[in-house]
C-alpha cells in the first residue's frame, strides 16, 4: 500500500480513531488504526470492540492494499510534523510515513490487516434520519444523568426508544432521572427500546456538526450512527431499562419559578460550604424567595437568598447540589420551574414554558 | 508533662470463645459443657466458635459441623445468634472506650487500645488491664483475654498464651526475650505451612528463626515472608495490623486455624462477616458506599481490594455480594490464613439519598430489619439459612433470599 495525502486532513481522522481505541498494548491490533487504500481513497477503521468506527479520506492512491498501524504513535508522528503532504507507504510488516518536504523517516511496524476484527455491519435501507440539532440535543439533556455504578450495569447508558411521533432518551442513576422526547417529521422504524453506552452519544456530541441530518439504526444488538464521512456503531447494553414511567410524578402540587441564571449562581456560591461527600443542600422555600443553604460544618456555612415566584406554604427540601446543578448546565431556558409534591417526594425541574424535556430528582433526607 | 515521651502501650483484648461463653452465660444449663455454635449437624457448614469444653474434643472454628459431630457427638450444637453476639460485643467494647479513646475493633470480640500515657489514670498497664478484665466480667459475665505489649503485634501473640482469662505483659526491653521462649506455632501469622517449612530447614523455635538472616529466609519464603518472619521473630511488628487510613470505618477480620483453600468455607465464613457487620451498621446507624475485603495468604502477603457503589450498600446481602465479587476479584487461589470485610468512608447514615426505584437491596434491608427487630424481641430466632445450614452453601451460588418464613425454634 503507497499513498500521498494533506497531513492535516489525515491526521484529522487518525485523532478521531485515536479517541474510539481504548486498548495501550503496543502488541494489539486493538490498538491498531486499520488503512485500507483502493481506488476509491483511503478508509480507515478503529474499534475497541464495542465501538467500531471508519471513514474515508480522498488522497492519491498509487498501491492498494491494507495495513494496520499503532495509532498512538501514528497520530504522534503526525502532530509533530507541519503541514504539507505526506507519503505512506506499508506492507504487512512495517510502515514508512515521511513527509514530501523534510528529510525525516518514520518508520512502525505493522500487523496484517486480516488480523484486525471485522466490524459490524448494516443494510442501508435500515437508516433513519434525525435533525442533527435535535439528536444532539436530545444527549446533552440525558447523557449526564447516566450511572457509572457496574452493578447497576443497566443504567450505564441512555434508553432510547420510538414514541408515536418520534424519539424520546431516558437517563438515571436511580435517584435521578432526566428525559426528552423530540417529535420528528421523519417516520421512524419499529423497534424496541435500547439501552446505548455513553460513548458512542458523547463522540456524536463532539464530532457531528450541528447542521444536517445524522442517519441512525437500530437492531437488538448495536446502534448504528451516520453522519459526514463518519460511520460509527455501539454494541447495545443488554439488560432491562427500569420502568421510568412509574417514578415520573404525574402531576405535582406545587410549582415554584425561578430564574435559571440566578438559582445557578447562588447554588456556585453555596457549594463551597457544601459537604463534598453527600453533597446536601437545602432549598428553603417562603412566600416569594427561596433560599440555598449548605449543611453547618466545624467550617462553616452558606444561605442564600434569590427572588422566586412561589406563595404557598414554607418548606425545606434537601437535594444532592450536583442533582440540580448538573440539569441547570445542559438547560438553555431563562426561567425554570421545581415542582413538588412533599419534601420527600421526588421533585419536577422543568423549563418555563414547559418544553420537551424535564428532570426527575429524588429528595435526600432532610435530618 | 514532663519526661521522655510516653512508651507505647497496646492491649489486646480477646473474648474467650466469645459465641459459645454467650450460648453458655444465656442458658446456665450448657455451663462446663461442650457448646458448638454454628451449622446444625446433619447440614452442610461449619462451626463458627465452641467452648472450651468442645475444643477438648478436637472441635475447631471453621471446622465442617459433620466432623465436628463426629469427634463431639454428645456436644451442644447450637445456632448462630449474631443479634445477641453483637449486643454484648458493643457493651464490651463500651467498657473498653471508657479506657481509651483509641479502640481498634478488629472483630465482633477482638480489639486492640492504644493505652500509651494513661499510667497516670488507671495505673501501671498490668493493673489497667486487671481492672478492665474485672469490669467486662463484672458487667457482662464474659472473660477476656489480655495481651499488654509495647506493639500489637505482641500484644496480639500476648493475648493467646493465657487463654481463656489470662493476662500476659511483655516489659519494654524485653520483646527478644519474649519471643525467643515460644514455641512455632505461637508465632501469629505464620500458618502450618510456613511451619512445616521451617522445621525442614532445623528451625523448630522461634529462638532458632531468630538466628537465621533475612536473606536465607527471603530464599526460602520470599521477600515479603523473610521480612515478616525476621521481625516477628525480635517481637519488631511486622505491620500485620497496620494504620487503617485516617477516615472513619469499619471492619471484622478473622484468621482460620488452618490455611482455607476452599471456596465455599472462605464464601461462608465472608457471610459470616457480612452478617456482623451489617448488624452493626443497622445497630450503630452509619452507611457506607464502599465495601473493602482483605486477604492475606499463607505467603504473608495481603491485598485488599474495595468497591465502591453509587448509593449505600444497604443491607446484609449487598453487603455479602459485593464482598463475594471482590473475593472473586482477588483471591487467586492460594490458601487463605485471614479474611476481612469492612466498610470504608462510613457518614453515619448522614444526608441518605432518597431512591427513584425502589431497589431490591432496599426491600431486602427491610426484611432484614424485621428480622433483627424479631431477634432482638427474642421472638425465636431467624438466620440466614447459609450460616446454619440447611441452604446448603453453594459453591457458586449468590445467597439464598431471606425467607422470612424459615424460623427456628429456640
Amino acid at each position: 500500500m503507497k499513498f500521498v495525502c494533506e497531513k492535516n486532513a489525515f491526521a484529522r481522522e487518525v485523532s478521531f480513531a485515536q479517541e474510539i481505541i481504548a486498548s495501550k498494548n503496543a502488541l494489539s491490533v486493538m490498538s491498531n488504526v486499520l488503512l485500507d487504500a483502493d481506488s476509491d481513497g483511503l478508509a480507515i477503521k478503529a474499534t475497541d470492540i464495542k465501538v467500531a468506527f471508519e471513514t474515508r479520506i480522498p488522497v492519491e492512491v498509487s498501491d492498494s492494499g491494507a495495513a494496520t498501524v499503532f495509532c498512538d504513535k501514528l497520530s504522534g508522528i503526525l502532530a509533530s510534523i507541519p503541514e504539507g503532504d505526506i507519503e505512506l507507504e506499508a506492507d504487512d510488516s512495517k510502515a514508512v510515513v515521511k513527509p514530501t518536504f523534510k528529510k525525516v523517516r518514520f518508520q512502525l511496524k505493522t500487523i496484517a490487516s486480516d488480523k484486525f476484527p471485522e466490524l459490524p455491519a448494516i443494510d442501508e435501507a435500515a437508516y433513519f434520519s434525525v435533525p442533527a440539532r435535535e439528536l444532539k440535543d436530545m444527549i446533552s439533556q440525558t447523557v449526564f444523568a447516566v450511572s457509572d455504578d457496574e452493578t447497576r450495569y443497566f443504567m450505564n447508558g441512555v434508553f432510547l426508544e420510538r414514541t408515536d411521533d418520534g424519539l424520546a432518551m431516558v437517563a438515571t442513576d436511580g435517584r435521578r432521572l432526566a428525559y426528552v422526547r423530540k417529535h420528528l417529521e421523519a417516520t421512524i422504524p419499529e423497534f424496541k427500546g435500547v439501552i446505548v453506552p455513553p460513548k458512542i452519544l458523547h463522540l456524536i456530541q463532539k464530532r457531528a456538526s450541528d447542521e444536517g441530518l445524522i442517519e441512525l439504526a437500530v437492531t437488538e444488538k448495536n446502534l448504528f450512527v451516520k453522519f459526514g464521512s463518519y460511520r460509527i456503531s455501539s454494541v447495545l447494553i443488554e439488560g432491562q431499562f427500569p420502568n421510568y414511567q412509574k417514578v415520573i410524578p404525574e402531576s405535582q402540587k406545587h410549582t415554584l419559578t425561578v430564574k435559571r441564571s440566578d438559582l445557578v449562581d447562588a447554588l456556585k456560591r453555596v457549594s463551597i460550604f457544601v459537604e463534598q461527600k453527600s453533597r446536601r443542600t437545602f432549598l428553603e422555600l417562603s412566600g416569594g424567595s427561596i433560599a440555598i443553604a449548605s449543611e453547618e460544618s466545624e467550617l462553616g456555612a452558606a444561605r442564600e437568598e434569590i427572588p422566586c415566584r412561589y406563595s404557598e406554604e414554607d418548606v425545606t427540601i434537601a437535594l444532592n447540589y450536583r442533582y440540580i446543578e448538573d440539569p441547570l448546565k445542559v438547560m438553555s431556558c431563562e426561567d425554570v420551574s421545581i415542582e413538588f409534591s412533599e419534601p420527600t417526594r421526588a421533585i419536577t425541574l422543568r423549563p418555563e414554558p414547559a418544553s420537551d424535556y424535564f428532570h426527575i430528582v429524588m429528595p435526600m433526607v432532610l435530618e | 508533662m514532663s519526661g521522655p515521651r510516653a512508651r507505647p502501650v497496646v492491649f489486646h483484648l480477646d473474648l474467650d470463645a466469645f459465641y459459645a461463653s454467650v450460648e453458655q452465660l444465656d442458658r446456665p444449663e450448657l455451663a462446663g459443657k461442650p457448646v458448638i455454635v454454628g451449622a446444625l449437624p446433619g447440614h452442610r457448614g461449619v462451626v463458627s466458635t465452641c467452648s472450651y469444653e468442645a475444643r477438648a474434643f478436637g472441635v475447631r472454628s471453621a471446622m465442617p459441623v459433620s466432623e465436628a459431630f463426629r469427634r463431639c457427638p454428645e456436644g451442644n450444637f447450637v445456632p448462630v445468634r449474631m443479634e445477641r453476639y453483637v449486643e454484648l460485643s458493643r457493651r464490651v467494647m463500651a467498657i473498653f472506650g471508657d479506657f481509651t479513646p483509641d479502640v481498634r475493633r478488629i472483630s465482633i470480640d477482638e480489639a486492640f487500645l492504644d493505652m500509651t500515657g494513661t499510667e497516670k489514670l488507671f495505673g501501671p498497664p498490668r493493673e489497667a488491664a486487671a481492672r478492665l478484665k474485672a469490669r467486662v466480667r463484672a458487667e457482662t459475665g464474659l472473660t477476656v483475654s489480655a495481651g499488654v505489649a509495647p506493639n500489637r503485634y505482641l500484644a496480639k501473640i500476648a493475648s493467646g498464651l493465657g487463654k481463656p482469662d489470662g493476662l500476659t505483659v511483655v516489659e519494654p526491653g524485653g520483646e527478644e526475650a519474649f519471643m525467643a521462649r515460644l514455641p512455632l506455632d505461637k508465632l501469629w501469622g505464620a500458618g502450618g505451612k510456613t511451619r512445616e517449612r521451617l522445621v525442614e530447614y532445623g528451625i523448630d523455635t522461634v529462638a532458632r528463626l531468630a538466628a537465621f538472616p533475612e536473606t536465607a529466609l527471603a530464599a526460602i519464603f520470599g521477600k515479603a515472608g523473610a521480612a515478616f518472619l525476621w521481625r516477628a521473630a525480635r517481637g519488631i511488628d511486622p505491620g500485620i495490623f497496620a494504620d487503617e487510613p485516617k477516615s472513619r470505618s469499619a471492619s471484622t477480620e478473622t484468621t482460620f486455624e488452618r490455611d482455607v483453600d476452599d471456596e465455599a468455607t472462605l464464601e461462608a465464613t465472608l457471610l459470616d462477616l457480612a452478617s456482623q457487620l451489617a448488624l452493626r451498621a443497622f445497630k450503630e446507624g452509619f452507611s457506607s458506599r464502599t465495601v473493602v475485603l482483605k486477604l492475606r495468604t499463607h505467603d504473608f502477603v495481603t491485598k485488599s481490594s474495595r468497591a465502591t457503589r453509587e448509593g449505600p450498600v444497604t443491607g446484609l446481602d449487598e453487603l455479602y455480594r459485593d464482598g463475594v465479587r471482590l473475593l472473586r476479584k482477588l483471591w487467586n487461589g492460594a490458601p487463605v490464613r485471614l479474611i476481612g470485610l469492612g466498610l470504608a468512608n462510613l457518614d453515619e447514615g448522614a444526608g441518605a439519598q432518597g431512591e427513584l426505584f425502589a431497589p431490591e437491596g432496599e426491600k431486602k434491608a427491610r426484611v432484614e430489619r424485621a428480622v433483627f427487630e424479631l431477634e432482638a424481641k427474642g421472638k425465636g430466632t431467624v438466620t440466614r439459612a447459609r450460616l446454619v445450614g440447611p441452604g446448603a452453601p453453594k459453591p457458586r451460588g449468590l445467597p439464598p433470599d431471606i425467607d422470612p418464613k424459615e424460623r427456628r425454634g429456640p
